[in-house]
């Protein structure tokens, strides 16, 4: 039952050697590169600067990403949407493109924390900061977005199921990399989405779930085309619910086929007993609660009316 | 390594200071420019009281590395006052209503409230709930807070 | 004994012209100027524009940093202490072990038991092992980790009723039960014979943290003459003093504690300026400087008191026309490691008596039987919380009177009307409420404002897939004014100058809830000054007089009788020599607004100045003490049977909810709260109280809860521990009723407590009638609401 040292003192300051502002992405790959491992890379900073007062981790320098150009933007071509690596919440809660093209996004973005947090912390942020319920990660995942990651060795692009790794931890190294660019396709016709949460109060608190949808229908037929589900936290990471989705692929839409697949959904998902979040039992139960909304939501939006 | 010496304006005046590399703002304004009206209740991002404006947004300033408003615009809550001492409309309205207990969260309050009327001169309750939703009070149940911000909005009197 | 109570009677007499006081006031029944209007506080101006200090915003140059080494055990002995390594860092001034502290190693707000340094064993996870000063706080905190202590583990234990068991693991020398008490009224088994209906309930409450928004900050200053001054946000200096002065070893006029404006307290800053101050004095005295100490927010949570949490079993006779016949209940309150303000010294007051002589509800009974266990336990303590043992009861017999009301087909508000404490009503307690009842107006006033009998018609679904169900809920609380036991009384000086300006000396701090300027306001009403020319002196042990804490919902009451008191002392000679120069009796004088005048004649005029500078330049008394102290409590220690307050004030909340009857979660749509608080000093800062009470309640209601596993607390950070933000708050309308206390300054009772004590039970009882699921352990969270109404059989016409 011995509880450790740094559970019980606290300290109010963060303590670095050395804060560094690159003005280019190649001067803060070769920042990154001189300290081997010993900085990380800091954008908005809320969520780095509380865990290294909790001595989470302690680099010799951090990296600060703000000052880069060109990454600060959402921008549209065709039916593509890209983020920017510095692309704050409020940026993406505050968008008309995202609010019309991808509802669910700006809908989880403005759940994050609160409009403090929301003003400087980036979705990019979200990302990488691995946990399993993070507000703009669910829908991220929900949209099959990719991300592009630039190193010292050059640029690569990884699509969001590939990216979580467990909590806390994705494939990118923030001591060696920088997430530069978030994309995903914007919702089109006969496509509709919808972002759920579920906690204890309204603002600046974790969820005890997250439930993003997007489904595809075919309007002649009553059928589903395509439905992405992502929940958290009711596993590791953000998880995709491919089972149910799979289910759901081409079938005809009816309240007893959404039922069933939120029943589904529930079966494969086992979020832990939290002495804060919630037991077990309960959120597999709100997990069918919320895929049934969520589906008949997204099929509304999608301008299905289910009978 | 890298320029130690930190410049930007607060409450329109430049400074320039030497704060350690991993310092917050809220420590800085406290600690080295002596603006205490900045108040710091949980270093968390959890509770709003340390709450400035950052180029006209509220950011938490517990949170927020000092290094980052380089060349930037901070306004306190010590900004407000005019130099011949009135008040900014959202203090007086704030006194009026009652919309201040103990005081400790008023200085974020009265700025988050700011960068909203300054955005949306007369915004709705559900508005201001959301706006205002970072920042924690204990004291008030925050009700008069409402009618201290619904009141500027409803005379179209958006501060400053 | 005997000539313990003959003492009490001898008291009681004194204060007898404190009560013919009361008395004068409200023959003389006078229009007042300043007194009972809503005025801006006085140090708004000081807030709005960040200008107010508080403790943290000094200068701490030239002070040591002031840390504490924490238990990481529950309950263990301590083995050894080695601090070789950490007196060795440069920069380490101090580091202190249990052997280093001068005086008494204990402290605590109602009776020492809680070491300032742990040196045989440690209590729960936080307890304090060592104390380290060093010149940085970074340094200190690096001589923390260099502390060894080697310890060995105590089984623990986390539940009041296991503590008890003979087999418990024994947490004090004297066992683990601190504190039985008993209530035992009429004749219990005979008024369950004559019930038709029998209910038994048993409710649970977690452990709640007060949330002040400043988190604590002490300093301790080493004076020249071998004294201490310390220095903070806190409710109680004189409390704080009385437990320096034994822990340092020098008698009480050496010590000197001076308030620093709160931000926020709601009854924790009456415990934790005591504990931090004492460890930041032993530094100070053993270094020879100046030592802050202050804590991280997480560092509060696990180390400052907390609301109790209770179980309790209760078990409720009526007769079929809802007439309450018994009631009997077990109540069982953990106190956690350390006495704080849970017990106290009889006849009455202390956390856990409180909690037993409400626990039947402000209904009249003519048969009760409590049992009331105060339990040790390897948790962190509990102490003083906005309500005091009162909201925890509420939640159980407000929601058990909505259960019977079921249970017999009444209307919720019916059954309250029947029984709640109308003028003459007995208590629990045999207590004959012989005036200023206003509980049965607040109920009806409410029901009127809130439209009861419409709303509670129209309960159910909004919409057409049934899965948000509405529902409303009442729930009536009462609460006391003062504290009740041995020393509660309040002494006030007012000094005029010779320009007419006045200085208030009281010892009742600002926390918040408005004293620095609801005591002016009383002081300015008496002497018949300008409110700007009464400047309230801070409290300082050293300057004011003995005042008691700032808690109790006592100060407006107390303190403003006394203010009373003194201004009319002062008033003598002002009048005198206003007789002298006006030439008429000082019966036609009157002082308004700071002028001086002839009732008959109001041409004939001075001001305020020319009669004080007078009275300065002849030598007249221009100093007045008050001295004033409530009817004194009495309580049968064996039966519970006295009056342990001398004035109660009322409340009845009212509120409209929406549950999502899939997910348990709950909307709150409309809330109406109405006081009797007798005259409102202040109407708006009463507002204010009464809103920020309500706020209080929602998060007692639906997500505040200390997490607890294994004794360490789970949520440390506002960001797992929920207090309401202003998206969980809804709109309200507060309404105070026209009351008259004959104790009280111009009628006032006392209000700050009360406030959040019914909000709790009214919204679960709406919640219950929205859902029907009843949650009888908070918080009503989702999760608990989902399984009350799983446990309920699903929602209603579903």
């Amino acid at each position: 039952m011995e509880r450790k040292f740094s559970e019980l003192h606290w300290t109010g300051k963060v303590e670095v050697e050395e804060y560094l502002t690159p003005s280019s992405l190649a001067e803060a790959l070769e920042m990154l590169n001189r300290f081997r491992g010993q900085a990380r890379i800091i954008a908005g900073g809320t969520d780095v600067v509380p865990q290294l007062r909790k001595g989470d981790y302690s680099p010799k320098a951090l990296v600060d990403i703000t000052g880069l150009t060109g990454l600060s933007d959402i921008e549209t071509e065709g039916n593509r949407i890209t983020l920017g690596g510095l692309v704050t919440h409020a940026q993406v809660a505050n968008s008309p493109l995202i609010q019309e093209k991808a509802r669910l996004l700006s809908d989880g973005c403005a759940q994050v924390g609160s409009p403090q947090i929301r003003n400087v912390a980036t979705v990019a942020g979200n990302l990488v900061s691995g946990q399993p319920a993070a507000d703009a990660s669910i829908p991220l995942l929900a949209l099959d977005a990719s991300v592009t990651i630039v190193s010292a060795n050059g640029e690569r692009t990884v699509p969001l199921c590939a990216f979580f790794l467990d909590v806390g931890r994705t494939v990118l190294d923030p001591a060696r990399e920088i997430l530069t660019r978030i994309e995903f396709s914007a919702l089109g016709e006969n496509q509709g989405c919808c972002y759920q949460r579920l906690a204890k109060r309204k603002a600046l608190t974790l969820p005890m779930l997250v439930c993003a949808v997007k489904v595809a229908v075919d309007p002649l037929r009553g059928t589903f085309v395509d439905t992405a589900l992502a929940l958290g936290p009711v596993a590791p990471i953000p998880f995709r619910e491919r089972r149910a989705e799979d289910f759901l692929r081409g079938k005809s839409i009816s309240p007893k086929v959404i039922q069933d697949a939120a029943a589904e959904a529930s079966a494969y998902c086992s979020p832990r007993d939290s002495i804060l979040r919630g037991s077990c039992d309960y959120r597999q139960e709100m997990v069918k609660v919320y895929v049934r909304r969520g589906l008949e939501r997204s099929l509304e939006q999608a301008g299905y009316t289910l009978d | 390594m890298g320029d130690m010496k930190l410049s930007f304006k607060v409450n329109g005046k430049g400074v320039e200071i030497s704060p350690p590399p991993g310092s917050v703002l809220a420590d800085v304004l406290r600690e080295d420019l002596g603006l205490t009206g900045t108040k710091v209740g949980c270093r968390e991002g959890e509770c709003g009281a340390c709450t400035v404006l950052l180029d006209g947004v509220p950011v938490n300033s517990c949170l927020l590395p000092a290094r980052k408003v380089a060349g930037r615009e901070v306004t306190t809550i010590e900004g407000l006052e005019k130099q011949d001492g009135t008040l900014d409309r959202l203090q007086q309205s704030f006194m009026d209503a009652g919309a201040s207990q103990c005081g400790f969260c008023t200085p974020g309050m009265i700025l988050t409230a700011k960068a909203l009327l300054d955005k949306n001169p007369n915004p709705d309750e559900g508005e201001i709930r959301h706006a205002l939703s970072g920042v924690l009070c204990r004291c008030t149940g925050y009700r008069k807070v409402m009618q201290a911000v619904l009141e500027l909005g409803r005379r179209g009197e958006s501060g400053s | 004994m005997a000539k313990e109570m003959d003492k009490k009677r001898e008291v009681q007499v004194i204060s007898r012209n404190q009560v013919d006081l009361c008395r004068l006031l409200k023959a003389e029944a006078k229009p007042l100027a300043v007194a009972g209007h809503s005025i801006n506080r006085l140090d708004d101006m000081l807030k709005v524009t960040g200008k107010l200090k508080y403790a943290g915003d000094y200068d701490h140059q030239g002070f040591l940093h002031g840390k504490i080494l924490r238990s990481p055990h529950p309950h263990a002995l301590i083995r050894s202490i080695n601090t070789d390594k950490a007196r060795q860092l440069e920069g380490v001034v101090a580091v202190l072990t249990a052997a280093d502290v001068p005086g008494r190693n204990l402290f605590g707000a109602a009776m020492p038991d809680q070491p300032v340094i742990c040196g045989d064993k440690v209590r729960f996870i936080g307890d304090g092992v060592a104390l380290v000063a060093a010149e940085t706080e970074k340094i200190a905190n690096q001589a923390l980790r260099l502390i060894e202590v080697e310890y060995e583990a105590l089984p623990a234990v986390f539940d009041p009723r296991e503590a008890i068991r003979e087999d418990a693991p024994k947490i004090h020398a004297n066992g683990n039960l601190l504190s039985l008490n008993k209530v035992r009224k009429g004749d219990v088994e005979a008024g369950f014979a004559q019930a038709d209906v029998i209910m038994e309930r048993t409710y649970q409450v977690p452990m709640q943290d007060h949330a002040y928004i400043e988190p604590d900050v002490i300093m301790a200053i080493p004076q020249p003459n071998g004294g201490m001054l310390v220095e903070g946000p806190m409710q109680a200096p004189f409390l704080t003093r009385k437990n320096l002065a034994p822990v340092l070893g020098i008698p009480m006029n050496k010590v000197r504690v001076r308030q620093i404006h709160m931000g926020g307290g709601f009854g924790g800053k009456e415990d934790s300026p005591i504990d931090l101050g004492c460890r930041a004095a032993v530094l100070a005295q053993h270094t020879g400087r100046p030592v802050k100490m202050s804590l991280e927010r997480e560092e509060l949570m696990i180390q400052t008191s907390k609301r109790h949490p209770m179980i309790m079993e209760i078990k409720i006779g009526a007769k079929k026309d809802g007439t309450l016949v018994a009631f009997k209940g077990i109540l069982w309150d953990e106190q956690g490691a350390y006495a704080s303000l849970g017990p106290k010294v009889p006849p009455a007051g202390g956390c856990h008596v409180h909690a037993m002589m409400m626990m039947p509800g402000p209904y009249e009974i003519p048969n009760c039987y409590v049992d009331a266990y105060l339990c040790y336990t390897n948790h962190p303590y509990g102490g003083a919380m906005r309500g005091f043992g009162a909201p925890q009861v509420h939640v159980a017999h407000e929601q058990l009177m909505d259960e019977l009301a079921a249970e017999l087909g009444m209307d919720p508000v019916d059954i309250r009307r029947k029984n709640g404490f109308k003028l003459g009503s007995a208590t629990a307690t045999g207590q004959v409420l012989d005036q200023s009842v206003g509980l049965m107006d607040t109920l009806e006033a409410c029901a009127e404002a809130f439209d009861w009998g419409g709303r509670v018609k129209q309960a159910g679904y909004i919409d057409k897939h049934k899965t948000k169900r509405r529902g409303v809920g009442v729930g009536m609380g009462w609460y006391r004014t003062s504290i009740g036991t041995g020393f509660d009384a309040c002494g006030a000086n007012v000094h005029v100058n010779e320009d007419g300006s006045v200085l208030l000396y009281s010892g009742i701090t600002e926390m918040g809830q408005g004293a620095f300027t609801v005591l002016p306001q009383i002081c300015a009403e008496e002497l018949g000054v300008k409110l700007e020319d009464v400047r309230l002196v801070q409290p300082d042990t050293d300057l004011v007089p003995e005042s008691g804490p700032t808690v109790g919902s006592r100060s407006t009451t107390l303190m403003g009788n006394a203010i009373i008191m003194a201004a009319r002392q002062v008033k003598e000679s002002l009048l005198e020599m206003a007789s002298e120069l006006l030439l008429v009796p000082t019966s036609r004088i009157e002082f308004v607004d700071g002028k001086v005048y002839d009732r008959d004649n109001p041409e004939r005029k001075l001001s305020f100045r020319e009669v004080t500078s007078k009275c300065w330049f002849t030598g007249k008394r221009m100093i007045g003490q008050g001295w004033w102290a409530p009817p004194m409590a009495s309580m049968n220690p064996e039966t519970g049977q006295g009056s342990p307050y001398f004035v109660y004030s009322y409340s009845t909340h009212m509120v409209q909810v929406v549950v999502d009857v899939e997910t348990g979660e709950v909307e709150l749509e409309d809330y109406v709260a109405v006081f009797d608080v007798g005259k409102a000093i202040n109407p708006k800062a009463v507002e204010g109280q009464i809103e920020g009470g309500v706020a209080m309640g929602i998060g007692y209601a639906l997500m505040e809860a200390v997490a607890l596993s294994g004794g360490m607390i789970r949520n440390l950070s506002l960001q797992d521990y929920l207090i309401p933000t202003m998206l969980d708050v809804p709109d309200m309308k507060p309404i105070i009723l026209p009351g008259y206390n004959e104790l009280g300054p111009y009628g006032a009772k006392g209000v700050g407590e009360m406030c959040n004590i019914p909000a709790a039970p009214a919204i679960l009882n709406a919640i219950a009638n929205a859902c029907g699921g009843r949650v009888r352990s908070l918080p009503a969270d989702p999760e608990a609401v989902f399984l009350a109404i799983r446990e309920a059989g699903g929602p209603p016409d579903a």
